[in-house]
């Protein structure tokens, strides 16, 4: 901390490990298979030797004299009785094997090709070349020397070595030892090296050949006590007691000149054992279990794969500083904010550098305790731990608070609960984009969940039936400052994706504001009141004098929220149906908005203006205001949608579907009618009367048609249900304005369900040639067919039920099936493009420093800022530019 | 043009190279038509070399002639022999292609039509270049785009706001541009993945007909991301050319050209164990309706080998007698005649001509793609006719196709899927795929997997392969990526990681 710059790792370089190395860096010459005595000490020259770290209280280890959390752990070594080889570098043993001589050993080829290649692969580093091109090129070299026969070299015939998977070398049937192997790859030249893709700066071929075995510190193999106080080892010790029992009955035997058949059985039976301990899933062998049965989890599967060290444990860390817990909405927040249970506050730590500047302050909230509150009982935050320079941390209690505020003095640390308007991070799973991770301000709440304004649920795909979410605190200044102006929820209202706001009203929101400004209706004074006390507002709209008492209209109700000077005219949600015609023909004030210098004077607020993805209005504000005026507009409309909506009330139930009795009858006439034509069809297709459309057999022609006419059924009881549900109704007023459902969904409930369909088609599975044994088979009527003609209000018969469970299944196995398909997909973009940055000049490259593109799409604009992509908003620059000269 | 095509040996090519006029004997009698070009090549497929014909006289017997054979008829006079680059798809024969070079042939050189294009300031419209000029005079090179909206609001705001609007633009711009050190692709793979979750999964039917499938949604993306070798469901979509593409009659034509047409389309194969003969009955209707002639189909069975062919065009019969009396060989020539290939291209296994409109053109849609074949067809406009077979493309129309053709095909997938996505977040992709010169694909196989980093490799997929080369070749991991410096737990090198900044205090003065 002292200099402020932190130092960072030059380069990784990768090498093979020579049995020299191997000994040198062991502290430790393992020579029992043995962990620990009757006492539970560890055997000396053990598995468990102390010389290898340290993992019991108490002791300390043998090499540096750290405990537990000191000594990081030092490797021992294992010397096997005869060598083995390694099971990762099977294939490129066999290249070795294949393309050099097996009496001089050298590369079969001759110095004229030799001269050629090395020409070629000395241009290339080893080290820092794409190994698939190195791959490529060495790949040639060694199929040409393998084709060989005769060495050109040393003219010595050539056998061909067949390996016999997973480790056994064969020669004309007989076996070629790893002794062997080892010696004819000793005497490779180095110069011969390259031409197999081996540094030959860091690595020799003899190598892949084990002759010595590190042992991994105990650190990497803990041994866990059971509440029994039985001792249960690591699976890699259980695989290291194998290889040293084995192959210690193996030096016996070959000293004391066993059987030549004994010998190869043990010397193969130490190849398992050092091939399972490196990858217990080869190819080829059974793979070695625990006495339970279990497959043991050896040092390839501790790397590998979604739970494995890399992915688990290095690409991803677990964290302290934080909290997980439900989360509640709270529409008293600012999206700014998030509520945190005081239970969590109190165990969540900011840590404050103790300076001159702060010294006096920090005292007194040391002198508080460790749970202090105010005069009216609410939370302050209080100290939990004091860190002394050295690193000691003092616990803060009731009994040593006041002593301790007085021992402390600048350059200590103390770790202080959260405090409201603390920066914290705030986060759910899963996290798809960069808005599932933003900052809030800290609000401290009673209660024992995470709570947040309601708009901020779109961005992290949040909703209340149980989610929980993760807060993390943030340990550090300089991480503070980039949340706070980088990750705040307001920084994150304009979405990426595609440059519009993705924060913004939803449900409710849209109702009221629907309902406040719909008709402009008015309020009384009394009314108008109840709802802007929600609204922290400067001043109260104009009123409308009737009769000597004050009414206010809707829309400057909406308009105090509104920041002055914005300007926007768009066409609302309820007019939306693209031909620029209104479907349902209304007073053309109640369909466009507009807003002069931040008043609606005409128009309905719904989804279009305020919802997320399309919101206009915040849109607009957040392009000429700021982020803060546009956080503000959207806490100001949350608060009075629900101030309106509490006054007003809304509510929605069956009694929304009920439709008039000759409503009910013409949607049954329909459906009926709809049947017989139907029945028809299918008679006209059995009488061969259809004409099949053009590229389609008479059997689809008939589906088609069948289709279509369903389709138009349901359509039809839709129009005929939505005729008699005005916006008086609650559910209409949801669908139209865009807070929730469509009116399709209405017209289910009180219209028809309508056919049902499985791969786009109706429904065709079960029995054989019927959908269920209630039919006739052969049976393809409208209602064998997943046809169902009641609503949902009405009730599905159980035949209707049953195959509407069908179409419904479906819905759920594509949402499955396409959770994890999407997932993969994410995560194969996101590492493929992870590395890609813009420069100064806005270009885009990579780590190695390749141009991506010239200019980052192909203009240099940032998406985010972008009108939904277009570079400027001309009219509006117009606007701005006529604006200024009228002032 | 008329021209000489002809395949000719190394040697007389060497010969032909040394001197400058020759005299080539040759056993074939050009037509009348002035001809002054020949194209020789050396495997019958590709052209190298274009040779001026001086002059064609019929043949004398003369010391000085080169290539002397029998059944000479007339001499060419070559001078200039010179390098080109031709495919034989470049010559006509009587109109047709030339399937197979035999001997010296006659050609009609098929020209490009190279008009020359307007440059692309030519193309705009002289109002918005001045816009752009003047935005040049401020040093601001205005995007076209922004161009052509200003020009048309120019009368309207007058010419003292005009001005101040360019600079109004220029400071919009600088504002909206992007961070220096932004990390562009995890925005853009988050902007595409994301919304991966609200895609569809099914397949739709195209066209109005069965088997015309295509993939759409989330499979489909999945498929561009992936760089597949095949689409699951390939097609294209031709358009003819201007002056034809009203006409009903040429593209049913090109339809019935480049629809693949087997034996078994149009006829019963019949095997005769008895006599051991295979015997194919054409069905007339379905001859009519595929536009299928007798004599295609006795052509096409001509490619059978080792069989006694008996065609009988009145009873629309063709009788095939293996001329080795063995069931095996009879039911492999049974075999073999029904997947015979009687006329279109291979891979198109099915097509359909469709008005979209009442007055429209007429559009083609395939099922199955052969690009290279279709843009050689002649009434086909080859520059508007595309495949969604990526790697298709990339092969005959070159990378800058295939980069396009990734970008078009993703951004065609989420818009019908209704979701908005910013082209950039495209384009990056696209970009990305193809940059090195051959479509990558997104994953372990293609971009992740020749990531200059050990570590980020070895995070991605198949851990254990990667740290055994590294170990091998010695590999350095220099951690100037994302994946390996959060492995190694330092501050990654995009964004604000990316900027050094020191403070340094205030010194005590004493």
């Amino acid at each position: 901390m002292t200099s402020g710059i932190s130092k960072r790792i030059n380069k990784i370089q990768f090498a093979l490990l020579s049995p020299d190395e191997i000994r040198k860096m062991s502290q430790v010459k393992v020579i029992t298979a043995d962990t620990y005595d009757d006492d539970g000490y560890p055997i000396e020259r053990g598995l468990m030797d102390l010389h290898m770290g340290v993992i019991e209280p108490g002791l300390k280890c043998a090499t540096c004299g750290g405990k537990v959390d000191e000594c990081h752990g030092h490797f021992g070594h294992v010397e096997l009785a005869m060598p083995v080889v390694h099971v990762g570098f099977i294939k490129e043993i066999k290249t070795f094997l294949d393309a050099t001589c097996k009496e001089c050993s050298r590369i079969k080829l001759t110095e004229d090709q030799i001269n050629s290649f090395k020409a070629k692969l000395s241009t290339v580093d080893f080290s820092s070349t794409d190994p698939e091109v190195i791959g490529s090129i060495t790949k040639k070299v060694t199929d040409e020397a393998s084709a060989r026969a005769v060495c050109p070299h040393c003219g010595a015939q050539q056998k061909k070595v067949i390996l016999d998977k997973p480790t056994t070398f064969r020669e004309e049937g007989i076996k070629v030892t790893p002794k062997e192997i080892r010696e004819r790859l000793e005497r490779i030249p180095n110069d011969d090296l390259v031409f197999f893709g081996l540094n030959s700066s860091v690595a020799r071929p003899e190598w892949m050949i084990l002759t010595a075995l590190p042992v991994p510190p105990i650190n990497v193999r803990p041994s866990i006590t059971l509440e029994t106080g039985e001792r249960s080892e690591d699976d890699l010790t259980h695989k290291l007691v194998d290889i040293i029992r084995i192959s210690q009955r193996l030096r016996e035997s070959r000293d004391n000149g066993s059987p030549q058949l004994i010998i190869e059985d043990l010397w193969d039976l130490l190849q398992f054992h050092v091939t399972t301990y490196f990858d217990n899933q080869t190819a080829g062998i059974p793979p070695a279990r625990h006495r339970s049965g279990r497959a043991l989890r050896t040092l390839v599967q501790r790397l590998k794969g979604k739970d494995g060290r890399f992915r688990s444990n290095l690409s991803g860390k677990r964290v302290n500083f934080s909290a997980r817990t439900v989360i509640s909405p709270e529409p008293f927040l600012s999206i700014n904010e998030v509520g945190v249970p005081e239970k969590a506050a109190r165990e969540l730590t900011v840590p404050v550098s103790i300076t001159i500047f702060n010294v006096e302050n920090v005292r007194n909230l040391i002198k508080l305790g460790p749970e202090p509150r105010d005069e009216f009982g609410k939370y302050t935050a209080g100290v939990n731990y004091i860190i002394r320079p050295d690193g000691r941390r003092i616990k803060v209690t009731i009994q040593n608070a006041e002593e301790n505020s007085k021992r402390i003095e600048p350059g200590w640390i103390v770790e202080r609960q959260l405090m409201e308007g603390d920066i914290v991070l705030f986060n759910r799973q899963p996290s798809l984009h960069r808005m599932s991770m933003m900052a809030h301000n800290v609000r401290i709440l009673s209660g024992q969940t995470f709570r947040f304004n309601l708009a901020v649920c779109t961005p992290y795909n949040a909703d209340f039936d149980g989610d929980e979410m993760n807060l993390h605190i943030i340990q550090k200044e300089e991480a503070r400052a980039e949340a706070k102006i980088i990750m705040r929820v307001q920084e994150q209202i304009m979405s990426p994706r595609f440059g519009g706001p993705i924060i913004g009203g939803i449900h409710d929101h849209i109702t009221a504001t629907f309902l406040l400004t719909h008709l402009n209706p008015r309020f009384t004074y009394e009314e108008t009141v109840h709802m802007l006390s929600y609204v922290d507002v400067e001043k109260m709209p104009e009123p409308e004098i009737i009769d000597g008492k004050k009414y206010f209209r809707g829309r400057d109700i909406f308009s105090v929220t509104l920041p002055e000077g914005l300007y926007v005219k768009f066409k609302s949600k309820l007019c939306s149906s693209a031909k620029g015609q209104c479907e349902y023909e209304e007073d053309i004030r109640d369909t466009f908005v507009t807003i002069e210098n931040g008043k609606l004077t005409t128009g309905t607020i719904d989804e279009a203006s305020v919802g997320p993805f399309s919101g206009e209005i915040i849109n607009k504000i957040f392009r000429r205001f700021g982020q803060e005026a546009a956080a503000k507009f959207i806490d100001r409309m949350t608060r009075l949608a629900v101030g309106f909506l509490s006054m007003r009330g809304f509510t929605t139930g069956i009694s929304d579907y009920d439709i008039p009795e000759n409503a009910v009858n013409r949607i049954r006439e329909i459906s009926e009618s709809a049947i017989q034509r139907i029945e028809k069809l299918i008679e006209a297709y059995n009488s061969n009367l259809i004409q099949a459309l053009p590229g389609r057999s008479l059997e689809e022609t008939l589906e088609i048609e069948i289709l279509s006419e369903t389709g138009k059924v349901r359509d039809e009881s839709g129009k005929i249900a939505s005729a008699y549900l005005g916006l008086t109704n609650s559910s209409v007023i949801m669908a139209r304005s865009g807070a929730r459902a469509k009116m399709l969904n209405i017209s289910e409930v009180a219209g028809m369900v309508g056919q049902q369909s499985v791969r786009g088609g109706r429904i065709n599975r079960g029995y054989n040639q019927r959908t269920l044994s209630h039919f006739k088979p052969g049976d393809i009527g409208a209602n064998a067919r997943g046809f169902v003609k009641s609503s949902y209000k009405s009730g599905l018969n159980p035949l209707e039920y049953f195959l509407h469970s069908i179409g419904g299944r479906e819905g759920l196995v594509d949402i499955a099936v396409r959770t994890s398909r999407s997932g993969y997909m994410q995560r194969r973009l996101i590492n493929a493009f992870e590395d890609l940055k813009v420069d100064e000049d806005r270009r885009v490259e990579d780590t190695i420093g390749s141009v991506i593109q010239l200019k980052y799409g192909e203009d240099g604009i940032d998406p985010t800022r972008s009108e939904r992509g277009e570079l400027v908003d001309i009219d509006d620059l117009i606007f701005n530019l006529q604006e200024a000269e009228t002032e | 043009m008329k021209a000489i095509v002809w395949k000719d040996t190394k040697k007389n090519i060497d010969m032909l190279l040394k001197k400058h006029q020759v005299k080539y004997a040759v056993d074939f009698a050009p037509s009348n038509a002035k001809i002054e070009k020949g194209y020789i090549s050396t495997d019958g497929i590709n052209f190298q070399f274009e040779v001026a014909i001086g002059s064609v006289s019929p043949f004398k017997d003369d010391a000085d002639v080169l290539k002397k054979k029998t059944g000479l008829i007339s001499v060419l006079t070559l001078e200039e022999l010179r390098p080109v680059n031709r495919h034989i798809s470049d010559f006509r024969f009587n109109g047709k292609k030339i399937a197979k070079l035999t001997g010296f042939m006659e050609g009609e050189i098929k020209e490009l039509d190279l008009v020359p294009s307007a440059t692309i300031e030519e193309k705009i419209d002289p109002e918005v270049r001045k816009v752009l000029a003047d935005a040049k005079k401020m040093s601001f090179d205005m995007p076209l785009s922004i161009a052509v909206k200003i020009a048309a609001k120019r009368a309207e705001i007058g010419e003292k706001s005009y001005k101040k609007l360019i600079k109004l633009v220029q400071e919009d711009l600088v504002r909206k541009a992007i961070d220096p050190y932004e990390a562009v692709g995890i925005i853009a793979a988050q902007s595409i993945g994301e919304p991966g979750t609200q895609m569809t999964m099914r397949t739709f039917h195209f066209a109005g007909v069965r088997e015309m499938n295509v993939t759409l949604g989330l499979p489909r993306l999945i498929e561009i991301v992936d760089a597949r070798r095949i689409p699951s469901t390939p097609s294209m979509t031709i358009y003819l050319r201007k002056d034809l593409e009203k006409s009903e009659e040429v593209a049913r034509r090109v339809v019935k050209e480049i629809e693949n047409t087997t034996v078994l389309d149009v006829a019963d194969v019949i095997t005769d164990v008895n006599d051991l003969t295979v015997s194919i009955k054409l069905d007339k209707a379905k001859m009519e309706e595929r536009l299928v002639e007798f004599s295609d189909v006795s052509f096409a069975v001509e490619k059978v080998r080792q069989v006694n062919i008996t065609p009988d065009e009145k009873t629309r019969t063709i009788v095939l007698k293996p001329q080795q009396e063995s069931f095996k060989k009879l039911y492999q020539v049974q075999e073999q005649v029904k997947v015979l290939t009687i006329k279109g291209l291979t891979g198109i296994k099915r097509a359909i001509a469709r008005k979209e409109s009442q007055d429209g053109p007429y559009v083609i849609y395939t099922q199955g793609s052969n690009l290279r074949m279709v843009m050689d067809i002649e009434e086909v406009d080859p520059y508007r006719i595309t495949t969604n077979d990526i790697i298709e493309i990339s092969n005959v129309l070159g990378i800058e196709a295939a980069r396009n053709a990734i970008y078009n095909e993703s951004e065609r997938t989420l818009q019908e899927q209704g979701l908005e996505v910013d082209r950039r977040h495209l384009m990056l992709v696209a970009d990305m795929m193809s940059f090195t010169g051959s479509v990558r694909a997104v994953g372990r196989t293609g971009i992740s997997g020749r990531k200059s980093s050990v570590l980020a490799r070895a995070a991605f997929e198949i851990t254990t392969k990667h740290l055994l080369r590294a170990g091998l070749l010695g590999e350095t991991d220099s951690l100037t990526g994302v994946a390996e410096n959060i492995i190694v737990g330092q501050p990654i090198t995009l964004g604000t990681g990316s900027v050094n900044l020191v403070y340094r205090g205030n010194r005590k003065s004493d």
